[in-house]
């Protein structure tokens, strides 16, 4: 590993003064901007480093029946989940709008989910993989990222149309139904579940594990 | 003790750990399997499954981007 890392630090270096600077110019345009890409920066960083696979996570228990990345996934959910139970009382006792994405839902949001599952796993990877392994020079993953672009281009103009001819069920904000606490508590008792179904699926998958 | 070789320059997961998982069962135990690709998923997802199956796995970055990996059959 030494001589990667030593043959590379001329560039490296390089590479942390230009993203410096590059912040540093932002907050000049906009406070704002300068966190959105510090913060996108980090996430790149970790999701790198980390080498996570969400479709790794979905396709490889039933494909070779490891659930190691499926565990990992449900422990993400769990520790949003209570990040965002924080952000969003947090957002409310210092009086700071926030903006909650809470979509309609219907018909169509299962058909593409499993479109979506479908294209991730041929894509061989989910979209931030995708970008991952082309900041890395994984150059048939552009052809993924050409899709990417063309489906979401496409949805985006297609979703008013799609969406009136499945018809559509208002969105569920669990928070607003039972209160914070206990709807944390449920999602939470999903996951524990799940995590014990993924327990279950390795031990008959493996035999004893 | 025999080495194997299998080509899965290029692929992407999780075509390279089907032909893992096909190559192997074909191998008798104390085999070993040589790896090399640049996909880093694919190198995360076989130590991953080697581990989790008891087989004895080696992984090293040769190289910027290439991944390396000796997999000794463990077991049946």
């Amino acid at each position: 590993m030494k001589e990667i890392t030593s043959s590379q630090w001329k560039l490296n270096l390089g590479f942390s003064l230009f993203m410096l600077l590059l912040i540093v110019l932002l907050m000049q345009v906009s406070i704002q901007l300068a966190l959105i890409f510090a913060l996108s920066l980090a996430l790149g960083f970790t999701l790198q480093r980390s080498r996570f696979c969400t479709a790794s996570a979905f396709r490889d228990p039933i494909l070779v029946g490891t659930t190691k990345l499926t565990q990992a996934f449900i422990l993400l959910l769990a520790i949003s989940i209570m990040g965002f139970a924080v952000v969003a009382n947090g957002a409310e006792i210092l009086k700071i709008p926030l903006k909650l994405n809470v979509f309609p839902l219907g018909i169509h949001t299962i058909i593409g989910g499993i479109l979506f599952g479908i294209g991730m796993v041929l894509a061989g990877g989910c979209v931030s993989g995708v970008l991952t392994r082309i900041g890395e020079g994984f150059a048939m993953q552009m052809f993924a990222l050409l899709g990417l672009l063309f489906g979401t281009a496409f949805g985006g103009y297609s979703s008013p149309y799609i969406r009136s001819i499945f018809g559509e069920f208002s969105g569920v904000f669990l928070p607003d139904i039972f209160g914070w606490l206990p709807s944390v508590a449920i999602q939470l008792l999903i996951l524990l579940i799940l995590w014990e179904v993924t327990r279950w699926w390795h031990k008959k998958q493996n035999g004893v594990g | 003790m025999a080495i194997y070789q299998i080509d899965i320059w290029g692929e992407m997961c999780p075509i390279p750990l089907i032909k893992t998982h096909r190559q192997l069962k074909k191998m008798s135990c104390g085999d070993i399997l040589v790896l090399e690709t640049e996909h880093s998923c694919t190198s995360r997802a076989i130590v991953l499954w080697a581990k989790e199956n008891g087989h004895e796995i080696d992984e090293k970055e040769v190289s910027n981007g290439i991944w390396r990996l000796e997999l000794t059959k463990r077991h049946d």
